[in-house]
């Protein structure tokens, strides 16, 4: 029993107020609830970073392939912000950002802003003021090139970065940037993601202030995308040729329409002589 | 009924200082044209003492005070800003009735909800002086009983007894009674209410008339006026002419902060928050701007408003000078106030507004936006955009209840197998295909990644009756060096374009 308690207790049967009282006292005395840490969900991640998740404040890179994972684990830290109804932001460079599988992993898309600044350098810009400003918990910088655009992507310099770290720790949110492997950031703790086979991703500490640096754990698939189905080989079911018109079958036009309304054998009615009698035929089948 | 006046000593002076406060304790004059000569309106304190006089001309009132400044008096705003006034008391009293040029009568019925009549008018006073405005208040059973103590009274809060008034109306003078009513009176030596009450009331209805007996019966406390509230305006509107047209910002800052607490005092008073307020500049000698300012946290504290007015209207560039500016409330909802925890402090909401402010001055409107999903089955039509507007927290006062979160939604299943990142437009792959069909590899950005696993497909069709139908086979395919991506074979062409990537 706690010493609170204690001293409530030793009160007895007090009013209703004095209790309420105490609770109040309780309250303010006690430390409040700041987040410090982001966890993303995922046990092994979690582990691997020195602090037990996203530290809150700081500048964390991830950095990989264009299928590696990178997205995914970010959603995963702003669905644990909004699990804390904070707010977040993702500043969305090359414009990918799918609404449907973000809400699929957690994420409260009215808690989300996301901001596509038309020129690419107003990127880091519009991430530092977010993150300057303190509103959001966790700001995600998306600097990859897109899969469809064409030239280098332009790499982070010193001067921006330090202005990142600077809005970061100004700001106490987390800032996640999302780089690609040809044109990496100078983030304080860079996550290095690797797509392993159809099983399973990897994810690597590459550079860590807080040590951790070089542990590495190998993630499945099924922890971001559970039915995504591609362990083993896959499956591949076996369907039919599909045509091109989708138009639905009811909706096709009748043979009659193209045989203009004649008969199955071609007969224009009452002209071309009686229609064949179905009574023989109809009488087989009886019997 | 019983009803409060509130009476604003030299109301459009009281005005000017809130709006242009260097000139408080300095001599000044508001001057009105007539029959071809400017003469004085109203006058500030330190003007009244050096003798200025409301009714003198300019030339005369400068000659008094070289160091005057006059300004033009416009009764239309004197009686917007006076509607304003109004409308912010609105949280007090269920109705207010206006008394240009410096005056208004307000319901005072739900007075028990103050703590009585005493605490409704100590409340009003509060919510005048938070606005910068010195006021009387007194409640009275009478329109003319309320008004005439308020203005000649000597007490800043007083409460008339219901049938107490003629005792309270007696050590008057007679100037309480207006439009010329105590003229009459005056001749017969009279000085003050208390005396015309006492007259025997035949003699009055036979020297005076119809008027000298309405001006007996308001000595005596008898006034049958009735209440008529002010209409409320649909559109929350505040326009202000500038003296002289404005080429930097500073006198427009001031401009905007007079329209901004007018805007907030109206809304607060309505129990309403300002979603979204458009600013319409009128240049001088042509021109116009509007800028309009969106909140994703509907608010109607008027320092906040400014803030964010101050921020968007600063960085403009104008080709001519700014003559008149208007505020506009184009959205509103119910103001729902804020609730925070033991210590919290609303400067998080201030924050997150001034820096979208900046990000949509920056940027552009469309480029900050919430996603949301739409109803529809083509992947790339599935999800929609809207403002972002987030929902407050719903921390509570006592932790405990707080920490009972509501849990997320359930993910559907088919939600939870779509790519993290869609490409805006299918990219068309350069594959190598099996006689089976089955996809073996593909070259994307330059480089040619084997298929390690495929899973599908999932066959995607509709839109026939639009002009654009699709049919597409969506396969999950792991490639080699690059992670699993989301290919679909379009039905029309037979070719394989990739859609997304499970990032």
């Amino acid at each position: 029993m706690s010493a609170a308690e204690q001293r409530v207790g030793a009160a007895g049967s007090g009013s209703v107020v004095e209790q309420l009282r105490e609770r109040i006292r309780q309250l303010q005395a006690e430390p409040r609830r700041y987040l410090s840490v982001l966890r993303t969900g995922l046990a092994p991640v979690d582990a691997l970073l020195p602090a037990g998740g996203f530290p809150l404040g700081q500048v964390v890179e991830l950095c990989g392939e264009a299928a590696s994972g990178r997205t995914s684990l970010a959603l995963s830290a702003v669905a644990a912000a909004h699990r804390e109804e904070r707010l977040c932001a993702w500043v969305d460079g090359p414009r990918e950002l799918y609404a449907p599988s973000a809400a699929g992993q957690g994420v409260d898309l009215s808690r989300l802003l996301i901001v596509r600044p038309r020129a690419p350098e107003q990127a880091v810009w519009a991430a530092v003021q977010l993150a300057r400003s303190g509103a959001f918990a966790c700001v995600v910088l998306d600097l990859t090139r897109g899969m469809g655009s064409a030239g280098r992507t332009a790499r982070v310099g010193i001067a921006e970065a330090r202005k990142l770290a600077d809005a970061a720790e100004r700001g106490g949110g987390l800032l996640l940037l999302l780089t690609s492997t040809e044109a990496p950031a100078d983030g304080v703790t860079r996550l290095r993601t690797e797509s392993g086979d159809g099983d399973g991703w990897s994810v690597e500490v590459v550079r860590s202030r807080r040590g951790g640096a070089g542990a590495r754990a190998v993630v499945p698939w099924r922890t971001l995308y559970p039915e995504l189905g591609l362990e083993d080989g896959g499956r591949v079911l076996d369907v039919g040729p599909v045509e091109g018109d989708a138009t639905p079958d009811f909706l096709r036009e009748g043979a009659w329409v193209a045989r203009n309304g004649r008969g199955i054998q071609g007969q224009r009615p009452g002209r071309d002589g009686a229609m064949p009698s179905l009574k023989a035929g109809l009488a087989a089948v009886a019997h | 009924m019983r009803r409060a006046y509130l009476h604003f000593t030299r109301f459009p002076v009281q005005r000017r200082v809130i709006e242009s406060p260097e000139l408080a304790g300095r001599p000044f004059a508001l001057v009105e044209e007539s029959r071809g000569q400017r003469r004085v309106v109203a006058a500030s304190t330190s003007a009244l003492k050096a003798g200025l006089r409301p009714g003198m001309t300019v030339t005369a009132a400068t000659a008094l005070l070289p160091e005057l400044r006059h300004f033009p008096y416009r009764p239309e705003e004197e009686a917007r800003a006076l509607l304003a006034l109004g409308e912010a008391l609105l949280s007090l009293g269920p109705g207010f009735q206006l008394a240009a040029p410096d005056g208004l009568w307000l319901d005072a019925g739900a007075a028990h909800l103050s703590g009585g009549e005493p605490g409704l008018c100590a409340r009003a006073l509060e919510l005048c002086a938070g606005l910068g405005y010195r006021a009387h208040a007194v409640v009275a059973s009478e329109a003319f009983t309320a008004r005439a103590l308020a203005r000649y009274g000597a007490r800043r809060v007083e409460v008339v007894a219901p049938g107490a008034s003629a005792r309270a109306l007696a050590p008057l003078p007679l100037a309480a009674l207006e439009g010329g009513l105590g003229a009459g009176f005056s001749a017969l030596g009279l000085t003050t209410l208390g005396e015309v009450a006492a007259l025997p009331a035949g003699a009055v209805v036979a020297r005076g008339g119809a008027e000298g007996a309405r001006a007996h019966a308001l000595c005596r406390g008898e006034d049958d006026t009735p209440f008529v509230a002010a209409v409320l305006e649909e559109v929350m509107e505040e326009r202000l002419t500038l003296e002289w047209p404005a080429e930097s910002f500073e006198p427009l800052g001031f401009a905007l902060k007079t329209l901004v607490d007018r805007l907030g005092a109206r809304l607060a008073g309505r129990r309403r928050a300002a979603v979204r307020i458009t600013f319409t500049l009128r240049l001088d000698p042509t021109g116009r701007q509007e800028v309009s300012l969106a909140l994703a946290r509907p608010t109607a504290a008027a320092k906040l408003l400014l803030d964010l007015a101050r921020h968007r209207l600063e960085s403009l560039r104008l080709e001519n000078p700014v003559a008149e500016v208007a505020a506009r409330v184009d959205a509103d909802s119910e103001d729902r106030g804020l609730q925070l925890s033991l210590g919290d402090s609303p400067e998080g909401d201030a924050a997150l507004e001034v820096v979208l402010s900046r990000l949509v001055t920056t940027l552009g409107e469309e480029a900050l936006f919430a996603a949301g999903l739409s109803p529809v089955h083509r992947p790339e039509g599935a999800q929609g955009v809207g403002a972002f507007q987030p929902p407050a927290s719903r921390e509570m006062l006592l932790g405990e209840l707080g920490r009972e979160r509501a849990a997320p939604p359930p993910a559907g299943g088919v939600t939870r197998e779509r790519p993290s990142r869609l490409l805006a437009e299918p990219a068309c792959l350069d594959a190598e295909v099996a006689e089976t069909g089955r996809l073996l590899a593909a070259r994307v950005a330059g480089r040619r990644h084997r298929v390690t696993a495929v899973t599908g497909p999932e066959r995607l069709g509709g839109e026939w009756w639009s002009d654009a139908p699709y049919q597409r086979d969506y396969y999950r395919v792991h490639f080699e060096g690059l992670g699993p991506a989301w290919v679909f074979r379009d039905a029309r062409d037979g070719r394989f374009y990739l859609q997304g990537l499970f990032d």
